[in-house]
């Protein structure tokens, strides 16, 4: 009897604790700090003095946003957040924006966790744009959760860009304030098929084998039209479920339908293995491209089974686009070695991509008006370390990225016979000839 | 049959009030969200209540109705721009309709074999939807934005489907209520005490456990339809979440099985801690607490499940008989 009154009293302290944390929690999540920018709090002692009169008025700036710090998709949105983070401390460290009337405005950023999945996403995007003032915001990592977080920002007239919100369909429902900094989903594989036709002509039979999902299966059906429309035959085309680990019955189906050349894939894990399981079945192909996996540094992690693997990829440390604003390439992934000890991958440069958009478009509109901002990113047409960034402006579907354009890299062996990764489409960007055929 | 409105219905109807009437009356848009999620869970867990409170039969593919209606209701308002509250009903007899002939087929079936087939029908509807054209397959169904035009704009249709849920919740405690004072909330209590005994006493339980599925399922398919609505799109899967079905047993059991008030709080707790959690710059060691949520739900439910399994509202009558009265 005394166990249970005892465990009991424990229990009802947890709840009680519980509620007391929800009446707490508002209040403290408000008031806190930046702790993820690294300078967001930077004094204003440090603007330079002659780019700021001692007079000027200060701004800080709110940039809120969820992240997917737990669920599948954390790796890529950690590496996101290292991106805005380094774009923010080095643009406050560079004294901060001015603006016409001659105030200058600061960075720091606001963040929660959506856990990767849509039960909360409007919830805190309505406490960033309404409790946290957030002046601008940035997407969720996926297509499905930033459709539900451009709901509250159209509603509040905030201006969100969207990093890794890749589904063309996300622009084509007639918001007027969501900005795309990736290249769209439809144009994923279109590449490859280019780069597969400059090496062989004759190579006409492709399977298109793709995970079951929303950004995989828009990838797809763009590729699939894309495709029928060069004369290519489609031998299969088949959608394995998210989660799939034992890729031998597809490979079975892949064999059966003897394809020349293999294109599709989802997202890192199931891409990973499915390039795996293509290895160690032999199967006989001549070339393969995969979605998502083949860009991340981690995918040589298999070996051998990942040489000759071609992967589309929003940017790439080695790509050299002649910047007209922000830093270099080169400068780029200094910086962001500098702070993080790691090679930037595309989210990274992604993540200081969406904040370098909207550093641009309030220095072009001299105001943190959402009107006058918005206007400047419409006109937008500028070339940075990352590509090329001009968006659609037609109502049917204003913000799609129509700048930008993907780089594809290859696995290939180094004279020490080390896995790298080279770029080897568009030819103008390559760094390696293509390995081909690749069996 | 007579139902006695006494002071456990009140409460109850109190309890409701109290969680969903601050953001109207502040017109506090924030707080309508947090309270949105916070309601959601409580027609959720009061439905499932009806068959595993009630009942005895433990659901745990119970998503698959919230999945389905939400699905039926997307249909109907991009295809046919259906206005809303038929959409939202249309949601709610697709998953009761589900729900019976599922109930004609699996509720012969006792005990754990039940649960495990309920995971079973989640994961084959969730395949089924993820391949199914009219329902956009694997892309699922995107809403134009100008759908929300006809409500006013965003800001209003939001409110719009707040006061929805608000209704829903009302409803559904109200009905919970209801059913557990009627004979037939009593028949279907007998079963869970002892289905053989209810069998002899001129129950026939086959048709009692069906139709107390089929009232566990019409609300969750409402909601659905709400909350992808108010997403402006669904797929797969976040539609079929199993996450979402363990989470509403949780706050069942936190709360107490097979009581109307115990749904409602194990529901407000189980979602305040969660938001509290999510939102909390807390950091304990190098560890933020946000990361721990879902140890911390684990960590209660073995708790409740070892040492109290009737929930808080439960145990409260068991040591207190004063309070029987009073706590349905």
């Amino acid at each position: 009897m005394f166990k249970k009154h005892f465990l009991f009293t424990v229990l009802t302290l947890l709840m009680v604790v519980s509620l007391a944390l929800a009446g707490c929690a508002a209040p403290a999540a408000t008031q806190a700090p930046a702790a993820e920018a690294p300078a967001a709090e930077a004094p204003a002692a440090e603007a330079p003095a002659a780019e700021a009169p001692a007079a000027a008025a200060e701004k800080m700036v709110t940039i809120g946003f969820t992240a997917s710090l737990t669920g599948k998709l954390n790796v890529e949105s950690t590496r996101q957040n290292n991106g805005l983070n380094l774009w923010m401390q080095q643009v406050n460290d560079a004294g901060g924006v001015k603006l016409a009337d001659g105030t200058v405005v600061k960075f720091q950023s606001k963040f929660y966790d959506d856990e990767s999945n849509k039960d909360r996403v409007q919830e805190l995007y309505t406490k960033l744009a309404i409790e946290d003032n957030a002046d601008f915001l940035i997407s969720p990592y996926s297509s499905g959760l930033a459709d539900a977080a451009a709901v509250i920002a159209e509603q509040y007239g905030k201006i969100m860009i969207t990093t890794g919100a890749a589904s063309e369909g996300t622009y084509q429902k007639g918001y007027t304030l969501v900005y795309q900094t990736y290249t769209p989903a439809g144009r994923y594989l279109t590449g490859s098929l280019d780069l597969l036709a400059s090496l062989d002509a004759n190579v006409k039979k492709i399977a298109i084998v793709h995970e079951n999902d929303k950004f995989s299966t828009d990838v797809a059906n763009a590729l699939e039209a894309y495709a029928t429309a060069q004369g290519y035959e489609i031998v299969l085309r088949e959608g394995y479920d998210s989660g799939t680990t034992d890729f031998a019955p597809i490979i079975n189906k892949i064999e059966a339908a003897a394809p020349e050349a293999v294109l599709g894939g989802g997202h890192f894990a199931d891409g990973q293995q499915f390039a795996k399981s293509m290895s160690e079945k032999s199967l006989a192909v001549k070339f393969i491209s995969l979605l998502v996996a083949p860009p991340e540094p981690t995918f040589a992690e298999i070996g051998d089974a990942a040489l000759g693997i071609v992967g589309p990829s929003q940017w790439e440390p080695l790509a050299a686009f002649p910047a007209d604003f922000g830093p270099t390439g080169a400068e780029f992934v200094e910086a962001y070695k500098a702070a993080y000890g790691e090679e930037p991958s595309y989210h990274g440069a992604g993540g200081y991509m969406a904040g370098l958009i909207l550093q641009k478009a309030i220095e072009s509109a001299g105001s943190l008006d959402t009107e006058a901002v918005k206007a400047a990113l419409d006109a937008i047409d500028m070339t940075t370390f990352f590509g090329k960034i001009k968006f659609d402006v037609t109502p049917e579907s204003h913000g799609l990225q129509i700048g930008h354009e993907m780089v594809y890299v290859q696995w290939q062996k180094d004279s020490a016979g080390a896995l790298v990764k080279q770029v080897v489409w568009p030819s103008a960007g390559k760094t390696a000839e293509s390995l081909f055929p690749i069996r | 049959m007579k139902t006695r409105f006494d002071l456990g219905f009140w409460l109850v109807l109190v309890a409701i009030a109290v969680i969903a009437f601050p953001p109207i009356l502040g017109q506090n848009a924030a707080l309508r969200e947090k309270t949105f999620t916070i309601l959601l869970a409580i027609v959720m867990a009061s439905s499932l209540n009806i068959i595993m409170g009630y009942t005895g039969y433990v659901s745990f593919g119970h998503v698959v109705f919230y999945g389905l209606g939400g699905y039926m209701g997307m249909y109907l308002v991009d295809n046919f721009a259906a206005p809303l509250p038929l959409a939202v009903l249309a949601g709610g007899i697709i998953s009761g309709a589900l729900a019976f002939l599922l109930g004609k087929a699996i509720l012969r079936l006792r005990g754990a074999y039940f649960a495990l087939v309920t995971i079973g029908i989640n994961e084959a509807v969730r395949t089924f939807v993820s391949n199914f054209q009219p329902f956009g397959a694997a892309t699922g169904i995107e809403l134009q934005f100008a759908v929300y035009k006809p409500y006013g704009g965003p800001a209003q249709a939001l409110w719009f489907v707040y006061y929805s849920v608000v209704g829903l919740a009302i409803f559904g405690v109200v009905f919970s209520y209801w059913l557990k004072k009627s004979k037939f909330g009593l028949a279907l209590m007998t079963i869970r005490e002892d289905e053989d005994a209810a069998e002899v006493l001129g129950i026939f339980t086959p048709d009692a456990k069906t139709w107390a599925f089929v009232f566990s399922a019409i609300l969750p398919g409402m909601l659905g339809a709400l909350f992808f609505f108010k997403n402006g799109n669904v797929e797969p899967s976040d539609a079929f979440r199993l996450g979402f079905s363990i989470e509403s047993l949780v706050m069942i059991m936190l709360g107490g099985q097979g009581t109307v008030l115990g749904p409602i709080l194990g529901a407000l707790s189980y979602q305040q801690l969660r938001g509290a959690l999510l939102t909390s710059d807390i950091v304990i060691g190098a560890f933020p607490l946000k990361d721990f949520q879902l140890v911390i739900s684990g960590v209660l439910l073995l708790l409740i499940v070892l040492f109290i399994p009737s929930g808080f509202v439960g145990w409260l009558r068991q040591r207190i008989p004063q309070l029987r009265r009073v706590l349905e």
